[in-house]
């Protein structure tokens, strides 16, 4: 499988030394390069990143009226206060919550939208098409129109001002983006597959047990990665759905400091803002490693 | 498992699980909304919008009325401006409205007309006590003839100026009765002498051109809820900012389409104009984001010797829920938020000047570094203030939205003024008239 | 050289030798008969569709329904709703200049966004897919925008920058272009929201990633083995086994940019200024319905969208048949 007929025999030196750059030295050349023209890219493309962070240290008076990257008098004041406390709940609290909401929508997604995706890519049955049809459309209304009724049903179930209504709908597959995403996924995954394990006896849901979800893997973490970080970031339903302060998350403390209408709170605001990155920062460092394991090869080695 | 009883066992689980959600469906309804007591301990919800400083406050308000009244629970929930009125906007469409609910002018008339309020007559005297506060304020919560709102503080329009700057420009500091030609002389020479334009363009607030139409005995609104000023008084507004403009007495379009109040957009603290028009309630947040020069306030001009067009407004109001189980219970907040002088001393000037004026004489008194700012300009202007201007119907929110837009188009060049004004007359005309 | 039909068959063929290798037809004889097997499939299907149909139930096609019926009404969230038929539908149309000013602005939004963020996504995807030194930190440093969201401190930001005096300002400045800021002027504040849009690529640029990871490695060495370099091996294994994926991409961010909502109302104040030049399709349904309190309007303007985005979608995947390939021999 090695033989590269085209190719002379050559005792020591590399294969294809004949082509230009593929020699150790040229391979240091190449890394270098991409390495420098990466980072020259990330600088771009952090540099907004950057001014936030330099923006959470600027006093009050600085925050709006200095424009440049760097602030004249540099200043910890906005860290101190949201450490101190916002709206009488700790910073960690309110991390605690986002935690919790976000850790609930990622179970429920990666599970039921697995699920679903499974029967929708693989299994027949009357109405599949349309059906699919129908999943592919709800992601097409805009959330503002369904607030209200969604609200309604909640309210009439009595879950308003509890973490249910954020989290629930994510144990039914109402996700549908990572549904179809899990379709997608599943459908570049040969048929072979299934078909072997049913001739060997096995039923639809061991197929997907055993078969479909151990080569799901890069569409799980992908599904992870962004329900976590898409309901840390997530604003208006959080909003309507928590009233008190102590249910709060990380989006809702973020706008206590600000108040068009009064004086905003720039510096903790700013801060907060920071703060905010380092979790899910951690969780995408963390889990975007599994992306790349555990997938190489069509799983058809056995 | 043998095939036959592998698809009987699908079917068995496929039941339960839908008996079990069609269970736990008719249970969760069946219990319920959130409980309403009858007679005992109640229960009631104060919702408002601002920041941590307001947030902080009104809830030491709030604690120290539940300790003078021990069967009284308040659930307090608060939020910025926009996420306040989107949450409140689904909370009463949704059935779940508020007890003691926070508005401001545009959403007064609203929620007024669409019948989501109170009024409040059979309680004024009773438990609700409103003889202490200012009758020029009093008149803001007062629509179609009954009292629907409280004002929750008082306001009133002022001019914020950079000291250095004006003063670099070799102009007299705006006095007392001062007219529109006065102050378009006087940025214009601000502008010229330190590149800075001497004011914010006041062009994109129908709030402004709400005091210049007071200037010249006119309104904004009926009294029935109609238009009250014509294409012709809004393009004199108009062509007046644009004279300014021209002589770069005013904000450079770019700096003048981002106002919307609020000091994060302010051109006046982003050093694009050197004085601005607001609201004395967000003195202090100029006060604090300022940087480079001492800042100092007048009134507005006026041309109309009697009337200097300032009013005293209110930033906020409350008002109570029509459909509050408990009523009387989230009266007796108000009347304690609005009266009592410890709450009053507590909540400070978080929304503006206290209502009550003995309260808001020591306030005062005890005031110090940007809330005296405040007060000593409020007790400068106190005899040429007027009362509230007249209440918003439905539908002004759309208008002043529309208002400040057309007026973009009007500040780029892409509208000539008389076509803009018509345009602004035209579209309030046909939402007014939409019921 | 190959082909999607070469693939096909060296995908299907491309089993170790050791594995067990039960390949298609040999074992006919020993199947349960299609329908009954299908049955089987049925069954299964419905079972595992269960939390999602009691999802699509209760918090889709009831709330969809009731917005629907909504669009038909005079709804204000406060009085009960009164008929009114297509009153709604036709204001929209003939009587509303501001809808179509929406509409030019979320169009022209859509057409810069959608290729320029996908180009970006599938070109960083591509240059991260191997293994290289810090491969961990390279990941999460380009998906770090998107771990912002649309916050306010990212309108902060983003109106710091493109703010007259602000750096794009100096920067271009510098270079001669004399634009002024471009977040305040009517003509060029679209772009700042188009930039932060194609800013955030993280999440198509993750799920390119996921994709090329489901790319048999087998197939670029079979592909190298016929004498193939580099680009051919691009267009030739990475594209069409990527196309699902891409397909998916595009459809979602099509989807994602007519509904953009958040970028616009943080980064204008929620107005869509300066002169409507930022007021999105949903920003304005946003105005219409909560702000002015016109619901039965403004659950109209979403059920028109709603046709306009699947009339679109419909398009999109109709031309798929022609460029996805999917090896699970699937059609889309």
């Amino acid at each position: 499988m090695t033989a590269e007929p085209a190719v002379s025999q050559r005792p020591s030196a590399p294969r294809r030394s004949t082509r230009t750059g593929t020699g150790p030295a040229a391979r240091t050349r190449k890394s270098v390069l991409w390495h420098a023209s990466a980072i020259a890219a990330l600088l771009i493309l952090l540099y907004p990143v950057g001014w936030l962070i330099s923006a959470s240290f600027k006093p009050a008076d600085e925050v709006l009226a200095n424009l440049s990257l760097l602030p004249h008098h540099a200043t910890a004041d906005g860290y101190r206060q949201v450490f101190s406390g916002v709206a009488g709940y700790s910073v960690w609290h309110y991390f605690g919550n986002s935690l919790l909401v976000s850790a609930g929508a990622v179970a429920g997604n990666v599970l039921s939208c697995s699920l679903a995706a499974y029967a929708f890519a693989r299994l027949h049955f009357r109405g599949r098409g349309p059906l699919f049809g129908f999943v592919i459309a709800t992601i097409m209304l805009p959330q503002h129109a369904v607030l209200i009724p969604q609200y309604i049903l909640f309210q009439k179930m009595g879950l308003v001002n509890t973490f249910w209504p954020l989290i629930l709908p994510k144990f039914l597959a109402v996700d549908a983006f990572f549904v179809f995403l899990m379709v997608q996924f599943i459908r570049t995954l040969p048929r072979e597959l299934d078909e072997a394990a049913t001739l060997d006896g096995c039923g639809p849901l061991r197929v997907f047990r055993h078969i479909i979800l151990p080569l799901l893997r890069p569409a799980l973490i992908t599904t992870a990665i962004l329900t976590f970080i898409w309901t840390w970031n997530d604003f208006l339903s959080q909003l309507v759905y928590l009233n008190d302060a102590s249910k709060f998350t990380v989006p809702l403390a973020l706008q206590i400091f600000i108040d068009q209408t009064g004086q905003s709170a720039y510096g903790p605001m700013l801060a907060l803002s920071v703060l905010a990155l380092v979790p899910i920062g951690l969780f995408f460092l963390a889990f975007q490693r599994f992306l790349l394991e555990g997938a190489a090869g069509s799983g058809l080695k056995g | 498992m043998p095939r036959a009883g592998r698809s009987r066992a699908v079917r068995r689980t496929a039941l339960c699980l839908a008996a079990v959600l069609g269970l736990t469906g008719t249970l969760a309804t069946a219990c319920g909304s959130s409980s309403s007591g009858s007679g005992g301990p109640v229960s009631i919800r104060f919702v408002w919008w601002g920041n941590a400083d307001r947030a902080k406050a009104t809830n030491d308000a709030v604690a120290a009325f539940e300790k003078a009244n021990p069967s009284i629970t308040v659930h307090t929930e608060y939020a910025s401006y926009d996420a306040y009125f989107e949450k409140l906007a689904t909370q009463v469409a949704g059935g779940a409205s508020p007890d003691l609910i926070q508005l401001d002018r545009a959403t007064l008339g609203e929620y007024q007309q669409k019948g989501v309020l109170l009024p409040l007559d059979s309680y004024i005297g009773k438990t609700l006590h409103t003889s202490g506060l200012s009758p020029l304020l009093l008149a803001s919560g007062r629509i179609s003839g009954s009292q629907y709102a409280i004002p929750g503080g008082q306001t009133t329009q002022m001019l914020v100026y950079d000291k250095t700057l004006w003063s670099r420009a070799g102009v007299t500091p705006p006095a007392n009765g001062w007219t529109w030609a006065q102050f378009a002389t006087m940025s214009e020479a601000v502008g010229k002498a330190t590149g800075i334009p001497g004011s914010t363009d006041f062009g994109w607030a129908i709030d402004w051109f709400e005091v210049y139409l007071a200037e010249h005995g006119k309104h904004l609104y009926t009294s029935d809820g109609k238009l009250g000023f014509t294409a012709d008084d809004l393009a004199a507004f108009w062509n007046l900012t644009a004279t300014i403009r021209s002589a770069d007495g005013l904000s450079k379009p770019t700096a003048t389409t981002k106002m919307d109040g609020s000091t994060a957009n302010s051109a006046l603290v982003t050093k694009q104009a050197a004085s601005e028009i607001n609201y004395d309630s967000n003195l202090t947040g100029y006060l604090s984001s300022y940087n480079g020069g001492t800042l100092a306030e007048a009134p507005l001009p006026s041309d109309n010797a009697t009337v200097s067009g300032l009013a005293a407004m209110p930033p906020v109001s409350f008002a109570v829920s029509k459909r509050s189980a408990h009523p009387d219970a989230a009266i007796k907040l108000l009347d304690f938020l609005t009266n009592d002088p410890g709450a009053g001393a507590i909540l400070g000037t978080t929304r503006g000047m206290p209502p009550n004026l003995s309260i808001r004489a020591s306030v005062c008194a005890n005031a110090t570094s940007s809330t005296k700012a405040v007060c000593s300009y409020e007790d400068s202007v106190k005899s040429i203030v007027g009362p509230s201007f007249g209440n918003w119907p439905t539908g002004s929110a759309a208008i002043k939205r529309d208002f400040q837009q057309i007026y973009d188009d009007v500040i780029f060049g892409r509208t000539s003024v008389s076509a803009a004004a018509a345009r602004v007359v035209g579209d309030a005309q046909q939402t007014l008239s939409q019921p | 050289m190959t082909s999607p039909a070469t693939l096909r068959a060296a995908g299907a063929s491309d089993n170790e030798p050791g594995a067990a290798n039960p390949s298609r037809g040999r074992r006919a004889g020993g199947r349960r008969p299609r329908s009954s097997r299908r049955r089987g499939e049925g069954r299964a299907a419905w079972l595992l569709l269960t939390p999602w149909t009691a999802g699509a139930l209760l918090l889709t096609i009831g709330p969809a329904a009731v917005s629907l019926y909504l669009s038909f009404t005079d709804y204000n969230l406060f009085d009960p709703p009164h008929w009114i038929g297509l009153r709604n539908y036709t204001a929209m149309f003939t009587r509303d200049p501001r809808y179509w000013d929406a509409v030019r602005v979320t169009a022209r939004y859509v057409v810069l966004v959608v290729p320029i963020k996908l180009a970006l996504a599938l070109a960083v995807a591509l240059l991260l897919n191997r293994k290289r030194r810090g491969q961990g930190f390279y990941r999460s440093a380009f998906y770090a925008p998107s771990l912002l969201g649309a916050s306010v401190a990212v309108a902060l930001v983003w109106r710091a920058l493109f703010s007259t005096g602000g750096t794009v300002d100096h920067l271009l400045s510098d270079i001669g272009i004399h634009t002024g800021g471009w977040i305040d002027q009517p003509q060029y504040a679209l772009y700042t929201l188009v930039l932060l849009g194609a800013w955030q690529f993280g999440a198509p640029m993750v799920i390119f990633l996921a994709g090329l990871k489901q790319i048999p490695g087998d197939l670029y060495e079979a592909a190298a083995i016929d004498g193939a370099g580099p680009i051919r091996r691009f267009w030739s294994v990475t594209v069409p086994m990527l196309s699902p994926v891409l397909l998916f991409n595009l459809v979602l961010e099509t989807i994602h940019a007519f509904q953009a909502f958040t970028g616009a109302f943080i980064v204008s104040s929620g107005r869509g200024g300066p002169g409507d030049s930022t007021l999105f399709y949903t920003l304005y349904l946003y105005q219409r319905g909560f702000t002015d309190f016109r619901m039965g309007y403004a659950s109209a303007m979403a059920w028109v969208l709603l046709l306009a985005l699947g009339a679109l979608t419909l398009v999109l995947f109709g031309t798929a048949r022609r460029w996805v390939f999917y090896a699970g021999q699937e059609r889309a």
